[in-house]
């Protein structure tokens, strides 16, 4: 029988949460990419690996740009409508406006201007 | 579709839903809604798990940020999407060459292709060492105290992008503990040879706290 060795998280990560040696469990990564299309049979091993990082670095610049937004309103807690500023200003994240059009900026513009 | 005369609160929504494109300003799901939810709520095993996505997004903020539970749950939708998105343009692109495997060259392509160039480097070199680590790892079949050869000429992965340098010095990330774990498992070959020399070796003293047998002992 096979030494359980660092990567044997893979497998189990989707139930303990146990990711082994990378921040975000492969068998939650591999379900989320079945789920993207019907039709997405077959991923290869190292699939859920790349995205591991990639997801990590998305993560991390979607933070960094809130962040700044949060920073600039001198606020020190990072907030939704500071993600959807975000979001909204930066064109890579394009595909994430349908998330955050129903969001907080918006309706409070919007209600203010409304109850005046 | 005429906007509601009767009330502020009615007309208000109208507006948002205008502004959002979304049909269907007077059906019920808009006029009950008392805050504003995401869209397309998913079974929560569709998203990454909080805790994980918390700790990364904390890695770039200062020690005295806070994080407002909205936001941690904005995020984790966010990674979901970006998951679908990715993945569905390099699904598309296994179709037309009809292939059946989603693979890791696959999704780096979509990245560059959606625009996401700049992680294409950091993630080749993330996949090469990753793909060196396994090779040697199975080279020694998981049991570094068995005499075996380890041969770290092993040629590297197949990659199209071309990296292929094993990290000097320090390698920073998550790989830091499996570098050290397949060098150990050299060590320890030779010291089976020589009876049992010094108990750590050099390599292992350059990574404190570090316990080369932490494989062994993890129960699955």
């Amino acid at each position: 029988m096979r030494q359980a060795g660092v990567y044997s998280g893979i497998a189990s990560g989707g139930i303990s949460g146990r990711t082994g040696p990378h921040s975000l469990p492969l068998a939650r990564i591999k379900k989320i990419m079945k789920n993207s299309n019907d039709d997405v049979k077959m991923i290869s091993g190292e699939a859920p690996i790349v995205f591991s990082k990639a997801c990590e670095l998305f993560i991390e610049q979607l933070t960094k740009r809130s962040w700044a937004v949060a920073l600039q309103a001198k606020r020190r807690t990072l907030r939704k409508d500071d993600i959807a500023s975000a979001i909204i200003a930066t064109d890579l994240f394009d595909f994430l406006l349908n998330l955050v059009s129903d969001s907080t900026g918006h309706e409070d513009d919007c209600h203010e201007a409304i109850s005046k | 579709m005429k906007p509601p005369k009767n009330n502020k609160y009615q007309l208000f929504l109208y507006l948002i839903s205008a502004l959002t494109g979304a049909h269907g300003a007077g059906n019920s799901s808009n006029i009950n809604r008392e805050q504003p939810i995401l869209l397309h709520d998913r079974p929560h095993d569709q998203y990454m798990p909080a805790a994980n996505i918390i700790r990364i997004m904390r890695r770039g903020l200062p020690p005295h940020a806070k994080i407002a539970d909205e936001a941690k749950d904005t995020v984790q939708h966010c990674v979901s999407e970006f998951i679908n998105f990715i993945t569905s343009e390099a699904n598309d692109r296994c179709h037309r060459e009809q292939r059946k495997t989603v693979t890791a060259e696959d999704l780096l392509w979509a990245m560059a292709r959606l625009g996401f160039e700049d992680y294409i480097e950091p993630l080749t070199l993330f996949l090469n060492r990753y793909r060196e680590m396994e090779s040697g790892r199975t080279s020694m079949h998981g049991e570094p105290f068995v005499k075996c050869t380890v041969d770290l000429g092993l040629p590297p992965g197949p990659t199209n992008y071309g990296l292929q340098a094993w990290p000097a010095g320090q390698a920073h990330g998550v790989f830091d503990a499996h570098g050290a774990m397949m060098m150990n498992g050299m060590n320890n070959y030779y010291r089976d040879n020589h009876g049992g020399g010094s108990s750590s070796s050099g390599q292992a003293a350059a990574l404190p706290g570090f316990d080369p047998y932490v494989q062994f002992k993890r129960s699955l």
